[in-house]
């Protein structure tokens, strides 16, 4: 350890620390362009300059190890000069067309010109043209007059995506940024790039012009694309609703765990989130038996409880199946545990649909498993290979024998994972069908009741990673339509029944499922927000165990 | 695979100059110095060789190439004349031995002529004031010039 001080204020940190690092702790920030805790360090763009006593010259903080006894001035007058000598160098060949620009309202250059530089411009040359509007890649547009020549997308580009695509070429005032010649930035990590550059030089071609930002409201969540569950925030638009086609979710934006995904996500997830505004969302309860009626929660809950017991009565608890999903929270899944296998005494419930084409992995963050609560769901024994009953597959078998005569269906297409002619023989072959989810699908469209779910946006709840990371999502846009979260459907079902599920809140379920499953047993709600809490003390389930076979 | 290779005796010189620097990329320069020699310029397909020869991505060779104005990345002429545009010559009078060389050699400046013969360039100082108006033919420089002493170069040179 050792003993600097910064602006007066004293503070022990590990030897090696920067003095930006250094003065974070100390709550003090050092404006910086190039510098990013994520990435190598250049020192090349001297925003972060500061006085170090004793030493003659300005300093980069970035750059500069702080040691026994530093004494570092953040805010002289030397300094303050210098940040804005830099600033003025930054903008001689700045286009200076914010009114345009997508990132103005989180632009680095706008908020350092306001805090540390205030110049009125003395260039009367002409500025340097370069390309602008520029697709360099499927998500990522450039616009080279904006760039700041930071670096940190090529650093992107070279240590963590490792794909190379970005370099800076030619110099002076005709350096640019460009991706090489014959290629374009395109990676499963490349709207990383736009998070990180300072400024308006890379957008994304998904967002610009929708809205902007200063209309975005942010809530932080966890990303639904795979087992990984990057933690993000989500920026929704609750002011200008008429804008973006209506759209509520304007993007999602990776939020930073250092257990988990650091300052990073996958374009998968970040551009994974339209189905939510999508037009295939179920809006109502729906009677799909004959003509298509939309229909009440209490006459939906009613009727299917009355056709379900029917079932039963006839043909026993075992005629049923229920197809629980790895989308659906700890909560959804609890309550759905808690009615139909300890309520209604069914005992053929599973979860897991294998994929019929494997997804996707890489040994970064993309998990081939694309449900993010693969683990809480097994945790939680909600499958067949935890129970006794039958599998997914098995139940579709029974179901074209009529062996089972109703089936309750959450959130999957299960055609994503078995023939179509499988699953229709099976499902037209059903008493009952009922299809619970935020999206219509092939499989919804054979279900004789369809039951709105809120989208992962839209509750409130907790996924448990493939580390057995316990995080949580918040609501950020109210449910659509008529949908609720699945385990608030489930009680409406239970209500129906006669069976207890005394839950008003995510929480509530939330501190019975702790109280109930040994798995989850004494985890505080409260710490769960933020960065979520490891079920095993960050120990790593081996992959084979947790990805969907 | 790059489509283009060093000859034996441009490898062996590679292999000699790599060992002398702690990492293989740090022989950047000197290497695309030797490419150049032995490709005349440095076209995308000898990028990639460096690139492989370096264990570098092509692009990390590129950035290096065009941030240095003296690497060639275009054909050039056998002779290159890079005609001093510094204070100095420009004040000594360049601009007529420039007008004089792009008559010549019917070339405009910072072109190359059709049969890669020639290639004229005007290049910041060289620091050889004391010599200007100067250029640099090739590797040599040529100072005091006047249009009949560039005359006299250019027949002893054709
Ligand atoms: S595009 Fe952005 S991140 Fe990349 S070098 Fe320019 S300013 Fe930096
Ligand atoms: S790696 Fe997985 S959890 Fe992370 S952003 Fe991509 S899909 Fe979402
Ligand atoms: S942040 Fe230190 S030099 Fe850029």
């Amino acid at each position: 350890m050792v003993k600097v001080t910064i602006d007066g204020i004293e503070i022990e940190i590990p030897k090696g620390t920067t003095v930006i690092q250094a003065a974070e702790q100390a709550g003090i920030e050092i404006p910086r362009y190039c510098y990013h805790p994520g990435l190598s360090i250049v020192g090349v763009c001297r925003i972060c300059l500061v006085e170090i006593e004793r030493m003659p010259k300005l300093q980069v903080a970035c750059y500069t190890p702080a040691t026994e006894g530093m004494v570092v001035h953040t805010n002289t007058e030397q300094v303050l000069e210098a940040r804005q000598a830099v600033m003025e160098f930054l903008l001689v060949n700045h286009p200076l067309d914010c009114p345009v620009c997508d990132q103005a309202g989180e632009c680095w250059l706008q908020n350092f010109y306001m805090q540390h530089a205030l110049h009125d411009s003395r260039m009367f040359e002409n500025k340097v043209k370069k390309s602008k509007a520029l697709q360099i890649g499927p998500n990522v547009m450039l616009d080279s007059e904006r760039c700041i020549l930071c670096s940190r997308c090529v650093r992107f580009c070279d240590e963590i995506s490792k794909s190379n695509e970005l370099g800076i070429f030619n110099r002076g005032d005709r350096a640019e940024l460009q991706p090489y010649p014959g290629t374009e930035l395109d990676n499963d990590y490349s709207g990383n790039t736009i998070d990180i550059c300072p400024v308006g030089a890379l957008t994304d071609r998904d967002f610009r012009f929708r809205t902007r930002v200063w209309y975005l409201s942010e809530t932080e969540s966890i990303c639904p694309g795979c087992s990984t569950g990057c933690n993000i925030n989500v920026h929704h638009n609750d002011q200008r609703t008429y804008k973006a086609g209506g759209s509520r979710v304007s993007r999602l934006k990776p939020r930073y765990n250092p257990d988990v995904n650091e300052w990073w996500m996958c374009d998968a997830g970040r551009y994974g989130f339209t189905h939510v505004d999508a037009d295939s969302r179920i809006l109502a309860p729906t009677r799909s038996i004959g003509e298509e009626q939309e229909m009440s929660w209490g006459e939906a809950a009613s009727e299917i409880m009355t056709k379900l017991r029917e079932v039963i009565s006839v043909h026993g608890k075992e005629s049923v199946g229920v197809i629980l999903s790895p989308q659906m929270t700890n909560e959804d899944l609890f309550v759905a545990r808690r009615f139909f296998r300890d309520g209604l005494g069914l005992k053929h419930i599973d979860f897991e649909v294998a994929p019929l084409t494997t997804g996707a992995k890489d040994d970064f963050l993309i998990k081939a498993d694309k449900n993010p609560n693969t683990a809480g769901a097994r945790l939680l024994g909600v499958g067949a290979r935890q129970g006794s009953g039958m599998t997914v597959a098995e139940m579709l078998e029974a179901a074209r024998k009529r062996k089972l005569r109703a089936l309750y269906i959450c959130h999957h297409d299960l055609a994503n994972g078995f023939a179509v002619d499988v699953v229709e023989e099976a499902l037209t072959a059903q008493d009952l069908v009922v299809f619970q989810g935020p999206n219509t699908n092939s499989t919804s469209a054979l279900a004789h009741y369809v039951l709105p779910a809120a989208a992962f946006v839209e509750k409130t709840g907790s996924f448990t990673n493939y580390a057995e990371r316990v995080q949580m999502i918040h609501t950020a846009v109210t449910p659509l339509g008529e949908s609720k979260a699945d385990w608030q459907i489930f009680r409406s079902l239970a209500k129906e029944a006669a069976i207890s599920v005394p839950y008003f809140e995510a929480e509530d379920v939330f501190q019975a499922l702790t109280a109930e499953v040994e798995a989850f047993s004494g985890l505080p709600y409260a710490g769960l927000a933020g960065q979520g809490i490891a079920l095993r003390d960050g120990q790593a389930l081996p992959e084979s165990e947790t990805v969907v076979a | 695979m790059s489509k283009v290779a060093f000859s034996q005796e441009s490898l062996s010189e590679f292999e000699r100059i790599v060992a002398q620097y702690p990492e293989r990329r740090a022989a950047m320069l000197p290497t695309l110095y030797l490419a150049e020699k032995e490709f005349g310029h440095i076209s995308p397909e000898v990028e990639v060789y460096v690139g492989e020869l370096l264990q570098v991505p092509a692009i990390k060779v590129r950035e290096v190439l065009t941030f240095y104005t003296l690497f060639a990345s275009k054909p050039r002429g056998k002779l290159h004349f890079q005609v001093c545009r510094g204070i100095s010559c420009d004040l000594r009078g360049c601009t007529k031995i420039i007008e004089h060389l792009q008559e010549k050699l019917n070339l405009n400046s910072e072109e190359t002529s059709a049969d890669l013969a020639y290639t004229l360039s005007e290049v910041e100082c060289l620091g050889a004031c004391e010599t200007a108006p100067m250029m640099q033919l090739n590797d040599d420089y040529h100072g005091d010039l006047t249009t009949e002493t560039v005359d006299l170069i250019l027949d002893e040179k054709k």
